[in-house]
């Protein structure tokens, strides 16, 4: 099998190479077509009826964001979100700080834990308490000061990660024991 | 029952062939025999996955699937939904790199 003359025929064999590629494409359309067609027919496309749910309720948020009555930002205290939600300025769960035992509102969780685990000066003072505080949770017989002047120096070098066992644990010297 | 396929009925074999078979059919036969065409098919099938053009196909056949109704559709609707656009959203660089592949092949089939 030759090739004909190109001169005259390479416009002709473009369209060959053409109706080749059109050819191997119609197949792929095919095979994808009857792909779509088996998994409708069969029920396996499990986002079918989801997204038509989401699509809703995306709606419906868009109406109620595109909404001019709704509270906007600059309209009081409280911001309503897409979802109709409010969320207060400040973070207002209350729970208890594992490092001092104490009950600490959210929002002022990290300023409390700055003076708690001892970021700044004032810290060193509360060691004594927050020591006794770890002492009355483990009911450790261990001499009090020698334990406070280790956790005094733990605490400034490394932030303990606010267990139980602050200051216990970190350093194996042997004096105490693992829980 | 309605075919979900419109398909064109196979050419009948006649005992005297007047016509000599042309030089696409020609070509088309050297193709299958080879295997390019399986592998060319292949390349193509992949580079359409890769670029996202696959995803886009079955995107068209979904939303014409929920407008039409699950139990209604026939392969024969997708396909007609999905050529034109198919056709047309083919990325230059996968048609040439195609193009090209099958004219290396006329070339070496025709020596």
């Amino acid at each position: 099998m030759s090739l004909p003359n190109d001169d005259s025929t390479s416009s002709t064999s473009d369209a060959q190479l053409n109706n080749i590629f059109g050819d191997l494409l119609d197949s792929i359309i095919v095979d994808v077509a009857s792909e779509c067609h088996r998994i409708a027919k069969l029920g396996l496309d499990r986002n079918f009826e989801e997204e038509e749910e989401e699509m809703r309720l995306s709606a419906q948020a868009r109406v109620r964001v595109a909404d001019p009555s709704n509270s906007s930002e600059a309209n009081g205290k409280y911001v309503v979100d897409i979802f109709g939600q409010t969320h207060p300025p400040v973070a207002n769960e209350i729970f208890e700080c594992m490092n001092c035992g104490r009950t600490i509102m959210a929002g002022r969780f990290a300023p409390h834990l700055e003076k708690c685990m001892g970021k700044g000066r004032k810290a060193r003072l509360k060691v004594t308490r927050s020591s006794t505080a770890a002492q009355t949770r483990h009911t450790r017989g261990n001499p009090g000061s020698t334990y406070s002047n280790y956790s005094n120096s733990n605490s400034t070098s490394r932030l303990p990660n606010g267990t139980s066992s602050v200051g216990g644990e970190e350093y194996s010297n042997g004096a105490l024991e693992e829980s | 029952m309605r075919k979900s396929v419109n398909r064109q009925p196979a050419p009948e074999v006649e005992e005297n062939q007047d016509k000599e078979p042309s030089f696409e059919e020609l070509i088309n036969i050297e193709l299958i025999e080879s295997g390019e065409k399986e592998r060319l098919m292949e390349l193509l099938r992949e580079r359409l996955i890769e670029c996202g053009w696959k995803d886009e196909m079955k995107a068209l056949c979904r939303s014409f699937i929920k407008k039409k109704g699950r139990n209604n559709v026939t392969v024969d609707d997708l396909v007609h939904v999905i050529t034109p656009k198919g056709r047309a959203s083919i990325p230059d660089s996968i048609k040439a790199e195609l193009l090209q592949r099958i004219r290396t092949f006329l070339i070496s089939a025709a020596l």
